[in-house]
């Protein structure tokens, strides 16, 4: 524990506030590898697919799980996050899930402009890959138009106005 | 049965001109075994359009539905042209090296071939594109006239039940379309506004695609995913027309999943048999009285060169080789439109078909409403390639802008030049050790200031039409991924610079035949082929059931 979590923890305990003690525990847990890329990715997927208009945000659909679990991608994503963690700790936050969401947004952003191997083609990989699995989503697709199996049906009002 | 002779002729594919050619010899009483080197495919099974999934799917693939080819270097692309690099604002830039992508070409082998997956446009090739040297000096004449195309295209359309309208300009037809055209989508009304304003011609497309149920299959129902597969069966695949046509006769045996994987050579100028790979690895014989080639323009000048150079006295079989030129271009509408709904390619635009209607160059093209070709069946396709970036803003722009896409396409005449061909691949081979094919395709430079006109009209259109913020553009400037691919078996009179004579007989091999669009000596001004494929494969049958 560093001096500046250690003051924090003190801090928390001194004040006795459980919200502020809780959240500086947390902070203070380094999860294992596999666990912080799943972390990490469910916010990314977040960030970059969330719920609007009331429909689910990507990780609750779990579609961070199947690119995690996809080995085209392993290399990618280990890149990937750690690029994100570096630029979050440039930027003052314990890592990428550290960060609020204006903060994860600028980071996928400047991946995504940045010229480092590979930290391009892994935003890029996951605006195809999560953005088809969250469109493609049965839940999702349900909120939009015109969405459905075009047979058995067909679209009996092709000639009109879509309702 | 090997070296037996078990049927009148062997025809070998079993798409539009080899089912074709098989109904038009069967009906005349000829037996025929129609060989393919794909599956057949199940119209209930295989084309799953009921499922929540269907947008993710595609065409299926199926095990030996498709071929394998490889490609020569692609072209270097010369300057920049902002109007035909292929993208999107959601994806990005397809090309950033400088060099044409050589990705696909679209080819389905099986019963029914690429017609099961096609469009399904019906269209007749304009009169003067088949004149293109002696009327223009270029490319190379169709040695025979439209008058002589008339009836045989007449009987494909009674077959397939093909619905259009009244009068396609140029295009004279002795009696009607068999069915009344299909009624215009709504975003085909669209862009017909559009089209107006600009004082365009806009009409209902002609249509292997039943607007009224015609013998004894069901009338469209307008889902628009005609390039999925057809489960209804109202779309005139081959497999539903011509070859359940032939199968009735009782004189058509059909083999899927049986490759030709050479042709054996006979005396007196004919040739004797084909070498047909099985299953299991091992090669049977099939002795062919007359063998009818109909693997279209890339398959058939590989099986032909792969024969020893079977039928090249000339030189020219793979030679003259034209892809699809073509461009779509997706804007967005400030109204929705929904535009995949209806039947693809609804509506068309003639108005610069003919080879002289373009300015400034030979060779002419058309447009249409390419909602449905534009693979943007899917809200997730639309998502990423019609809205840039991600996060909220991305997301409330697809809630926004879902259903606004409106899509023009235009499809023109390439003309053949001397570095487009195929050819076998030096190395490359297939499980019966026999090369592959290899395609070369180079665009000159009236093929680009041809599709350099076609997109400007296109955004001419949309913008008419009212849709003005383009979100993609693709073309076939820096991207190969042809459809529609010709003239690898030229007909012609003259034996030194063809490979088949005007009925698709070879000029040398008295029984061997060709009856796909490896004979077209021109491309057309962007006519679908596959109704001139099956017009000129029925005449084919005609002229060897009269010896």
């Amino acid at each position: 524990m560093n001096r500046r979590n250690l003051v924090l923890l003190l801090g928390a305990l001194s004040v006795g506030g459980a919200a502020v003690l809780w959240r500086t525990l947390a902070s203070l847990w380094r999860p294992g590898s596999a666990e912080r890329t799943a972390r990490t990715m469910a916010a990314v997927a977040d960030v970059m697919f969330p719920g609007v208009d009331g429909l689910p945000a990507a990780s609750t659909l779990g579609l961070h799980k199947d690119l995690i679990a996809s080995p085209d991608l392993q290399a990618l994503i280990t890149k990937g996050v750690a690029w994100l963690d570096k630029h979050a700790a440039l930027h003052g936050a314990a890592d990428f899930v550290a960060l609020d969401e204006a903060g994860r947004l600028a980071a996928i952003d400047a991946a995504f402009a940045s010229k480092d191997d590979g930290t391009q083609p892994f935003v890029f990989a996951l605006r195809q890959q999560l953005g088809t699995a969250y469109y493609s989503e049965p839940a999702i697709k349900s909120k939009f138009a015109y969405t459905g199996p075009p047979q058995p049906d067909g679209f009996p009002d092709f000639q009109e106005r879509p309702t | 049965m090997s070296g037996d002779v078990s049927w009148d002729v062997v025809v070998v594919g079993a798409g539009a001109g080899g089912a074709a050619a098989a109904y038009g010899l069967c009906r005349r009483g000829l037996s025929v075994l129609l060989l393919d080197a794909g599956p057949r495919f199940d119209a209930s099974t295989d084309y799953p359009l009921t499922q929540a999934d269907w947008d993710a799917r595609g065409f299926p693939e199926k095990p030996d539905s498709t071929g394998t080819v490889t490609f020569a270097a692609g072209q270097k692309l010369n300057g920049n042209e902002p109007l035909l690099a292929s993208g999107s604002r959601g994806l990005g830039p397809m090309v950033t090296n400088g060099t044409r992508l050589m990705e696909k070409y679209h080819h389905v082998r099986g019963i029914g071939g690429s017609t099961l997956h096609f469009t399904g446009e019906a269209h007749r090739i304009h009169p003067d594109a088949m004149k293109m040297k002696s009327r223009f000096g270029v490319a190379a004449d169709w040695p025979l006239d439209y008058a002589e195309m008339e009836r045989h295209y007449l009987e494909a359309e009674e077959l397939i039940g093909v619905a259009g309208p009244e009068s396609q300009g140029a295009r004279w037809r002795s009696r009607g379309f068999p069915l009344p055209p299909h009624p215009l989508s709504y975003a085909a009304k669209t862009l017909g506004a559009g089209a107006k304003a600009l004082g365009l011609g806009w009409q209902a497309n002609s249509r292997a695609a039943l607007s009224l149920p015609w013998n004894g299959r069901p009338a469209c129902n307008y889902c628009g995913a005609c390039n999925n597969g057809c489960p209804v069966g109202d779309k005139g695949s081959a497999d539903v027309t011509f070859i359940a046509a032939a199968v009735a006769t009782g004189r058509c045996t059909i083999r899927p999943q049986s490759p030709v994987i050479r042709i054996e050579r006979g005396s007196d100028d004919r040739v004797a048999a084909v070498l047909v790979g099985r299953r299991d690895g091992s090669i049977e014989r099939i002795a062919s009285p007359h063998l009818v080639l109909a693997c279209g323009a890339v398959e058939t000048p590989r099986l032909l060169l792969a024969s020893d150079g079977l039928g090249n006295e000339s030189g020219e079989v793979g030679q003259n080789f034209m892809d699809t030129l073509f461009i779509t271009v997706g804007a967005l509408h400030p109204e929705p439109q929904h535009g995949r709904r209806g039947l693809p390619s609804d509506a068309i635009s003639w108005d610069f078909n003919a080879p002289d209607a373009i300015p400034g160059v030979i060779g002419g093209c058309r447009f249409y409403n390419a909602a449905g070709e534009s693979e943007l069946g899917g809200l997730a396709d639309f998502a990423l390639r019609a809205v840039p970036g991600w996060g909220r803003e991305h997301a409330q722009a697809v809630r926004r802008l879902w259903g606004h896409a409106l899509h023009v396409g235009a499809i023109g005449e390439m003309l053949p030049n001397r570095d487009s061909r195929i050819d076998l691949d030096p190395t490359a081979r297939d499980r019966f050790g026999m090369p592959i094919a290899r395609i070369a395709s180079s665009l000159a430079e009236a093929d680009v200031a041809r599709l350099r006109f076609m997109a400007r009209k296109s955004h001419e259109l949309l913008a008419a039409s009212g849709a003005e913020k383009i979100y993609e553009s693709y073309s076939s400037w820096d991207w190969f991924s042809a459809t529609h691919v010709f003239g690898t078996c030229r007909m012609g009179n003259d034996p030194n610079n063809s490979v088949v004579d005007g009925f698709g007989r070879s000029h040398r091999w008295r029984n061997l035949w060709v009856a796909d669009a490896s004979v077209f000596p021109s491309s057309g001004g962007g006519e679908a082929p596959a109704l001139t494929i099956q017009a000129l494969a029925l005449r084919t049958a005609e002229r060897i059931v009269k010896g």
